[in-house]
């Protein structure tokens, strides 16, 4: 009689602990003109569903290699990735990337940029209701006819982002997203960016060299160190949302992760 | 389309104006004689026999649409191979970097080789008339259509690949949905080009005694001296030339929304 209770009440803690994303002894290699090049050495780290890390460090240091491993764009040269049990081999609609660049397509609307991916999954008297939804969603109700060409760095990436929630991924990976703005749209981004979190709380890896910016989003910090390319320390981030970057707290935080670099 | 204003729409009309002027000064003042450069009234009166006169009314009378709709023929046949065959190879070199290995010594040595070489070739192979005439155009527009093809789609960023990759478009379906369209302009340009040297190529294939055909009346009116026939035939090839890449553009831009949004 009570086998099945109990079932039911351990269930969903299994899942719980199982993490959203786990790397396993993961190097990539890559050949140079004196011998190789050991981009990721040897990384392993776990994060949970809804989890937000940032992965942290200077340019070259192998953290958009990494990034791309999850993707499933390149194959690791050793080591395992998996989300939730599934071994990753290759790029899918449930882990989203959203790139440096302006990676849209030029020859289609913001609208057709947004539902160019969600032409297979969603059926297509929906389609242009979600479409809306999530142009309103971003903020670009009034763009959704422009092209690319003819929208700022910053609606851009709100295109970027709109297109990949739109396909309800698991896990989103983010690519210095909001590297190439002006300092004002990039602060509106995070803010838009963590209250989409905060609401549909997705799983999101977010690579960054500015430390400003991961203390702002993150939950962990993963500091990553070049040659080879590892995870030189793990940092949680315990400030209460909404962080306020001239609270002390912040201000004291900042000094202290700038001291470990 | 923003409205020009009206010296701007004046504009590209200038430099025929002047010509005109000067030919028919020329003509009128005796600076060239007349069996040269025959005045511009003969031409205009010999063009008007040779499109709308009744057939066989006097020579060259009324053979226009016979001698058009030959060429065409040639042309669209001739363009169309070389589009159904330059576009797939061009995007398989473009991408598969083997297949540009292999074709690089290939196409780059026959495309050294001036176009008219291969008319006396062709002329064996396949005798006088459509068959020589539609090889030698497909072949001339062929090039462009293929290296244009082949540097557009090499040159697409692989970003748009992985962005692809990831919203779940497979190969076959990223080669129409992506690749393609980004590289439309390239493909846009490759093809007038093609569209270009056919009508050259038309000519070439058609001097050589075939008996319809712009090109052979134009070869013909030179053997009897109508240097009127000869201008003719060369302002009706100007037309038909450029409303053939109108007519391209057109019909590109109509089914494509990479091509009405590249310009």
């Amino acid at each position: 009689m009570n086998k099945p209770l109990q079932l039911i009440r351990t269930l969903p803690d299994i899942k719980k602990e199982q993490p959203a994303l786990a790397i396993r002894k993961v190097s990539k290699i890559f050949p140079s003109d004196d011998g190789y090049l050991n981009v990721v050495d040897n990384v392993s780290f776990d994060i949970a569903a809804g989890e937000l890390v940032c992965l942290l460090g200077p340019s070259g240091c192998g953290k958009t290699t990494l990034l791309k491993l999850i993707a499933g764009f390149i194959k690791p040269s050793a080591g395992d990735i998996q989300i939730q049990d599934r071994r990753v081999s290759r790029p899918g609609p449930d882990r989203c990337v959203v790139f440096q660049e302006d990676a849209l397509f030029p020859w289609l609307t913001v609208s057709e940029n947004i539902a160019f991916g969600a032409k297979g999954l969603i059926p297509k008297d929906r389609l242009a209701a979600e479409v809306d939804r999530h142009l309103e969603m971003v903020g670009l109700g009034a763009f959704r006819d422009y092209l690319p060409k003819e929208i700022s760095g910053g609606m851009k990436q709100r295109v970027a982002l709109a297109r990949v929630l739109i396909l309800k991924p698991q896990l989103l990976l983010m690519d210095e997203p909001f590297g190439a703005l002006d300092a004002q749209t990039r602060e509106d981004m995070q803010n838009l960016l963590l209250s989409l979190w905060e609401e549909f709380s997705h799983t999101i890896v977010f690579v960054t060299h500015d430390l400003v910016e991961a203390i702002t989003m993150a939950d962990r910090i993963l500091l990553m160190g070049s040659n080879p390319g590892k995870i030189r320390s793990e940092i949680p981030v315990n400030l209460s949302r909404p962080r306020k970057k001239e609270s002390n707290a912040f201000h004291s935080f900042f000094r202290n992760l700038r001291s470990r670099l | 389309m923003k409205k020009l204003r009206p010296y701007r729409q004046i504009l590209p009309w200038i430099i025929p104006g002047i010509l005109l002027t000067v030919w028919f000064a020329a003509c009128r003042f005796g600076w060239v004689p007349d069996y040269l450069l025959p005045d511009p009234f003969r031409i205009v009166k010999t063009g008007y026999i040779y499109l709308f006169a009744q057939a066989d009314s006097g020579p060259y009378a009324g053979r226009f649409l016979a001698d058009a709709s030959a060429s065409l023929l040639r042309v669209g046949f001739g363009f169309s191979l070389a589009v159904v065959t330059g576009i797939p190879l061009g995007v398989l070199s473009g991408r598969v970097a083997t297949c540009r290995r292999l074709m690089s010594a290939t196409v780059n040595g026959l495309r050294a080789v001036p176009g008219i070489c291969w008319l006396p070739l062709a002329l064996v192979w396949f005798g006088i008339g459509m068959r020589t005439t539609v090889f030698l155009v497909a072949l001339a527009a062929f090039f462009p259509i293929y290296i244009n093809t082949a540097a557009g789609t090499r040159q697409v960023n692989p970003l748009l690949y992985q962005a692809g990759a990831m919203l779940g478009v497979g190969r076959i379906r990223g080669i129409f949905a992506i690749l393609l369209p980004a590289a439309m302009p390239q493909i846009i340009s490759g093809l007038r080009l093609g569209l270009g040297l056919s009508w050259a190529y038309l000519v070439l294939g058609e001097l050589t005694g075939v008996p319809n055909g712009l090109g052979a009346v134009i070869m013909d009116a030179r053997m009897l001296g109508r240097i009127d026939i000869i201008i003719v035939g060369i302002i009706l090839i100007a037309i038909l030339g450029r409303l053939s890449d109108l007519l391209l553009n057109t019909t590109l831009c109509l089914f494509f929304k990479s091509a009405r949004r590249s310009a």
